[in-house]
């Protein structure tokens, strides 16, 4: 990996203390979208970008597209400098919620991408049929975009934006409104594409995809990097807990036979009470007064954390400071 | 480059074509030179005069409208709807982007000017009047008219909404159209007001070259119907145009080169 400004071959972004403060117009209030974002992607990388709504996801994605001027720092795309013509004949790109001229029918579409990266006709033609079938679209090809679904849309946007057969793929919220097929079939594209050696930069709200097939992830929020590295990496290797199942006796009271305390999670479906014991909890010995109680053991498994509980932990705001005379005021949450 | 700024071109003349209300504008002007030549029929006037008449007006009021309508949605709807998310992250510059719309927007007003000329040389035609040399240098007027006005019209929509720049477009095609008129008018005003109507004349097209027919030239009244104005008086007004036509597009490209597109 290049870790320096000399050596960027390796790097397909490398951004570098990226700023974007906006003026409102009249107040003239400063509203920072990006305070000083650095991160680099590796070449052949997928890289997920992750962050809760107005975190800068889509604020940076713009800034790297050169849809928005960063108010500081730098970006390299490819090697390039930002916004250079050279990065972006080697760039695709999928806006997110994509809108495009609703008149147009998904082959018109590629065709008019293609004439922007200068593609002859018959390359155009020939690649617009292979990607409209490859995003499942082939029997859509007669009708306008104004007469496709979101998913259908989201499709025609990867399809536009592979026409070129980029270096570097940018797929702003590229899973939103597909069904849980079309984010399968996404994430293969996916896949696919690093397989025959593309980067991929995407960003998403949905952890389970990132934690599935991303080399590197970097979670935003309040326009700052809370986190950055790979999942294994970023989440703690440390024990968080140990997670049982047990059933209970058909003659067991509601609620949980008296095998919950100091437990977390507690949810009891039929006679099947699962829960999370404390990572320091003698399991053999609840276990064994669970047996005492009656139950049988179904699962016992380590809990680790996940990125979904990184997220949450990094992402969630500060918690408020107790009004004055609020009872619970000095009281320590336990851990 | 010209791929890129053809591309473009081609897109908005397809997103253009699918408005309806082009087509009603194209059968109000058809509509207008036919009543024209009835009116001047029954009024026992110069049938032949009033065909001509009409018809120039219409294509220069008609034809100026649907620049003005069509250049203010131009840009503006492209970045309100975030089309141009997918176009400017590809390999095309913005002023390139800006030059296409307008190319674009230039065919569609060309082929509308086409459409009503042929209107009114068919009524020309059916008041068996010959087309003089005359009639073809107006409606070259007319359509270097046009094309001017799509000019202020795209460049106001590179930074402003369709209403403020109807508003200013507008404003700038009368005044540009009434130039004449307003320095005869404050010629013996007070000077601050006429330094004022100067300056303000200034930075407004000469529209008003496009529409010399009824006009005194150099002291020689010019007419589409007599004496008209020579070819050297339509190259010199077609400078005047391609002029402020570049200069327009040259700004509404700096300033659409340095929005952000959020």
């Amino acid at each position: 990996m290049a870790l320096s400004w000399g050596c960027l071959v390796d790097l397909a972004i490398d951004v570098h203390d990226l700023r974007k403060t906006y003026r409102t117009p009249f107040a003239r209030k400063k509203v920072e979208a990006l305070r000083g974002v650095t991160f680099r992607v590796e070449r052949g990388h997928i890289f997920g970008f992750v962050g809760p709504n107005g975190a800068g996801k889509t604020t940076m994605i713009r800034v790297l597209m050169g849809l928005i001027r960063p108010t500081g720092g730098s970006a390299m795309l490819l090697g390039h400098p930002l916004g250079s013509r050279a990065a972006r004949f080697q760039i695709g790109f999928l806006p997110e919620s994509p809108y495009f001229y609703d008149y147009l029918t998904v082959g018109e579409l590629c065709d008019l991408a293609g004439r922007l990266f200068g593609m002859p006709r018959a390359a155009r033609t020939r690649r617009a049929d292979e990607l409209i079938d490859k995003v499942g679209l082939g029997g859509a090809r007669g009708l306008n975009l104004k007469k496709f679904s979101k998913g259908m849309l989201q499709r025609a946007g990867l399809a536009q934006a592979l026409m070129n057969d980029p270096e570097l793929v940018v797929l702003d919220e590229p899973m939103s409104g597909l069904d849980p097929i079309g984010r399968k079939e996404v994430r293969d594209l996916i896949l696919e594409l690093r397989d025959h050696g593309k980067t991929v930069l995407f960003s998403t709200h949905i952890l389970s995809d990132v934690e599935a097939i991303t080399d590197r992830v970097a979670i935003i929020a309040r326009g700052e990097l809370q986190a950055y590295g790979t999942p294994a990496e970023l989440v703690s290797q440390r024990l968080q807990g140990v997670d049982v199942v047990v059933r209970l006796p058909a003659a067991a009271p509601d609620g949980d036979a008296g095998l919950a305390g100091g437990a977390s999670r507690v949810r009891r479906v039929g006679d099947e009470l699962s829960l999370t014991l404390p990572a320091d909890a003698d399991v053999d010995a609840w276990i064994a007064r669970a047996h005492a109680a009656g139950a049988r053991v179904l699962q016992v498994a380590p809990r680790h954390e996940t990125l979904e509980d990184l997220f949450v932990r990094r992402v969630a705001p500060p918690p408020a400071p107790p009004a004055p005379g609020d009872a619970s005021a000095g009281e320590v949450a336990p851990p | 480059m010209i791929g890129r700024i053809w591309a473009i071109a081609l897109n908005t003349f397809r997103e253009a074509a699918r408005i309806r209300v082009l087509y009603g504008i194209l059968v109000l002007v058809l509509a207008s030179n036919l009543i024209a030549v009835f009116v001047a029929e029954l009024s026992h006037r110069d049938a032949d005069r009033f065909a001509r008449d009409i018809g120039l007006a219409g294509i220069s009021l008609f034809g100026s409208l649907t620049a003005i309508f069509l250049g203010v949605f131009l840009l503006y709807t492209e970045v309100q709807r975030r089309t141009i998310h997918a176009i400017v992250c590809k390999p095309i510059s913005r002023w390139e982007f800006v030059v296409g719309k307008f190319a674009g927007m230039a065919v569609v007003l060309s082929v509308l000017v086409g459409l009503f000329a042929v209107a009114m040389l068919g009524m020309l035609v059916w008041q068996r009047t010959g087309v003089s040399a005359g009639v073809a240098k107006a409606l070259v007027l007319s359509w270097l008219e046009v094309i001017t006005v799509a000019a202020i019209a795209i460049f106001f929509s590179s930074f402003s909404t369709p209403f403020l720049s109807g508003i200013f477009a507008l404003g700038m095609w009368v005044i540009g159209r009434l130039t004449p008129d307003l320095e005869a008018a404050t010629r013996a005003a007070a000077p601050w007001i006429r330094i004022t109507t100067r300056v303000a004349l200034e930075i407004v097209p000469d529209v008003h070259l496009f529409a010399v027919s009824g006009r005194t030239l150099d002291g020689t009244a010019v007419s589409v119907h007599g004496d008209f104005v020579p070819w050297s008086y339509v190259a010199l007004a077609a400078g005047h145009g391609v002029g402020w036509t570049v200069a327009l597009l040259a700004l509404a490209a700096l300033l659409f080169h340095r929005r952000d597109f959020a």
